[in-house]
């Protein structure tokens, strides 16, 4: 009889990653549940809700009678996915930290340690395919969350398994119930994982010293009023500039150097559409470099544009609004994510 | 069983509310809702009802009422114990976080428990020195059970401070008594224990939660934490917690009238409940003393398992106890309390605290008994599997 293959499946405390967990047992697969500790900081007005998280995650385990472990990454993450965001906001960018930890840490620390401890593969609950180290986008296209995935590796994308990548959301929580999880019911979890719900703009304020700024009118280059601080701006931002009443005024660009905000009131201003991106850090998923036709995403489940790649540059069909450095601009052939780069 | 089908093995965690106290209590969220301090005839009666309650109350454990503050719950009336002091404290290693937290502030000494959880008079003695003002010892331990020696400690401090007169060393030096856990299973007696301050928690003792009192022995000086109106002689200023305090009065009533045969039939559920998994799981340690326990307690190590693992299992068959320390395992670290005793990892992290109470029968903790073994059966199964 052939050896049951090990599976090492990170397990958040939600419904999807449990029901993964459960589906991989069904399956044959022998499986471990693995926590992984990233983060457990308290922010002013919210409980970092790890520890509960971390129960959930072992009772669907017991539920499920497999082993389950926890995995603490705290200190990678904070360097390599709190830091890397915090850098990139000091820079004037609007950097993509779940991009960062899926590169980082869940498809390298967590494969690797899982593979050292005698896994043959991991799983997540990503809404996902894959295929032959390829990565292919979810049957459910509302749900599919390979704009976070692109950064992953080939190899790596070989070790890992995605069983929820043929299910809808809702039949996802149903089988959970059918199957008694006590995470059936639990909410999603909402915004960047380590935020939460207090935004990015109250977490920025506990790591980077900020001062109020100059709110300048980009056509005359008039001081409109003032801002908290140029870091928490991204461009294309109509609220929060609190300049009173008139025609609403749009974030067209920064100067961090100076802490300027500069703004617009006009809807068709350069800054706020571009049909041609400069990336960089490119990335491919298991193939070399290729110009050509594909579509690209820039935010996650927004809409496909299609667009020409030629080296680094891209040209939109279409010119985009709001199309902020430091995001990543995901490319797709049909279903097969290809990979992408950072925005610049 | 509870009322829901539950088997619930976790009264040092919480108890539930009398019938009879919330009876009591109702009223006084209705009817007589006024304020006791108001100067008119019904606002007066619910004021006398308040003095009357506290009196009861003090009564149940051999003091008078204005001798209690009535705090909101025990963590409270330890901050107030300790709010007093300008020196160096010392506590047993296996206090409650509340009274570990507190005595961090000031300058304070660790006393060790002997590998049965007991804090020695002698152990206690050597740690005083002549600056200490406050020693705090608990009357039972809320993760072991393990009933402490209060009374000669408290000998063991009255002969220190004959010998400080001698000395001509004016500080003071108090004996504090947390005894949150074993109200209506053991004796709580002020001048018995030879106390100076005493904690209890109604939460416990079928009472309602966020309420508790400090008794203070007249000439001993503690400071008001809650500055206001000057209520409870100035040292808790705040409306009076009326409701709370006449249910409170009730619970410690009637925890004290049945307490003899409370105890009796609680040591006797928990004694079958240590024979069945002693004898299921040969390699099973109990810890704590064996005799000077508190009656409704059990603490059981499996070594080799996870109990956290367990305590979800059993969950699922509706058993609820709680791991070697409920503080700890919510923190995931591992209990001060079981460090100090000793005790390896292993058996710190396969420990289970069973503590039975007024829901628990014959019946149902046979029936739990069962389910437990098969948990803990199926547990060690998997685990050798692996």
């Amino acid at each position: 009889m052939e050896a049951k293959q090990k599976v090492f499946v990170g397990m958040s405390g939600g419904v999807d990653s449990s029901l993964t967990a459960a589906l991989l047992v069904e399956q044959g697969y022998e499986v471990t549940g693995v926590y992984m500790k990233n983060w457990t900081k308290d922010l002013p007005g919210m409980r970092c809700p790890w520890a509960d998280d971390l129960a959930d995650a072992k009772r669907v385990a017991v539920h499920l009678g497999i082993d389950f472990k926890v995995f603490d990454f705290e200190n990678e993450y904070k360097h390599k996915v709190v830091d890397y965001m915090i850098d990139e906001y000091k820079l004037g960018r609007t950097p993509n930290p779940d991009i960062m930890c899926n590169q980082e840490v869940k498809f390298k620390l967590f494969l690797d340690m899982a593979l050292e401890q005698g896994a043959d593969l991991v799983a997540t609950g990503h809404y996902a395919r894959t295929k032959d180290g390829q990565l292919l986008m979810a049957t459910d296209a509302n749900k599919d969350q390979t704009y976070f995935l692109y950064r992953i590796d080939g190899a790596a994308l070989k070790k890992t398994l995605f069983p929820l990548g043929e299910y809808t959301k809702p039949e996802v929580r149903k089988m959970a119930e059918e199957r008694g999880l006590a995470t059936a019911k639990k909410k999603d979890s909402q915004g960047i994982c380590f935020v939460g719900q207090i935004g990015i703009r109250e977490f920025l304020s506990q790591y980077v010293d900020t001062s109020p700024g100059e709110v300048i009118d980009k056509a005359s280059g008039k001081v409109l009023g003032t801002h908290d601080g140029a870091i928490f701006y991204t461009l294309g931002q109509r609220h929060g500039l609190e300049l009173g009443g008139g025609l609403p005024y749009y974030v067209v660009g920064k100067d961090m150097g100076k802490n300027q905000v500069f703004v617009t009131t006009n809807l068709n201003d350069d800054e706020l559409w571009r049909d041609t991106i400069t990336l960089e850090n490119i990335h491919w998923i298991n193939q070399p470099a290729v110009n050509g036709t594909y579509q690209v995403r820039m935010r996650h489940r927004t809409q496909l544009i299609e667009c020409q790649l030629e080296g680094s540059t891209l040209k939109l069909k279409e010119p985009q609004r709001a199309v902020a450095a430091g995001q990543s601009a995901v490319l797709y052939d049909g279903d097969l994510c290809v990979g992408g780069g950072i925005i610049v | 069983m509870t009322s829901d089908g539950l088997y619930y093995l976790d009264h040092a965690a919480a108890t539930p509310v009398d019938e009879r106290v919330l009876a009591e209590m109702q009223p006084y969220f209705g009817e007589r809702f006024f304020n006791p301090s108001s100067p008119y005839a019904p606002a007066v009666a619910v004021r006398r009802d308040y003095f009357d309650a506290k009196a009861r109350l003090a009564h149940t454990f051999g003091a008078k009422a204005d001798e209690i503050i009535i705090t909101a719950g025990a963590t409270e009336s330890i901050n107030l114990a300790f709010s007093a002091v300008t020196g160096h404290v010392v506590i047993s290693a296996i206090e409650h976080d509340a009274v570990v937290a507190a005595a961090k502030r000031h300058s304070h000494t660790l006393v060790a428990p002997t590998e049965k959880g007991i804090i020695t008079p002698e152990a206690v003695g050597a740690a005083i020195t002549p600056d200490t003002e406050l020693v705090s010892v608990q009357l039972a331990n809320n993760e072991i059970g393990t009933i402490q020696p209060v009374r000669q400690i408290a000998e063991k401090i009255r002969t220190i401070q004959a010998a400080r007169l001698k000395e001509n060393n004016k500080r003071p030096l108090a004996l504090h008594c947390d005894a949150s856990q074993g109200f209506g299973q053991i004796d709580i007696h002020t001048a018995r224990l030879g106390i100076d301050l005493l904690t209890l928690n109604a939460g416990k003792m079928y009472g309602p939660k966020q309420v508790g009192l400090l008794w203070v022995r007249p000439g001993v000086h503690v400071e008001p934490l809650i500055v206001g109106g000057g209520q409870e002689r100035g040292l808790r200023s705040g409306t009076e917690n009326v409701a709370g305090t006449i249910g409170f009065a009730k619970a410690a009533e009637l925890a004290d009238r049945h307490r003899k045969s409370e105890a009796e039939r609680l040591s006797k559920l928990r004694d079958t409940m240590e024979q069945t998994l002693a004898n299921a799981f040969k390699q099973a340690v109990v810890s704590g003393h064996p005799k000077k326990r508190l009656p409704g307690s059990l603490h059981i190590s499996m070594p080799g398992l996870d109990a956290e693992r367990l305590v979800f299992a059993l969950e699922q068959r509706g058993v609820m106890l709680a791991t070697g320390s409920a503080c700890a395992a919510n923190k995931n670290t591992r209990s001060h309390v079981l460090t100090a005793l000793g005790m390896s990892d292993e058996l710190a992290d396969g420990s289970l605290r069973l503590t039975f109470g007024r829901l628990s029968n014959e019946e149902n903790c046979r029936q739990a008994a069962a389910i437990i073994v098969e948990e803990v059966k199926k547990e060690y199964e998997r685990v050798g599997r692996a």
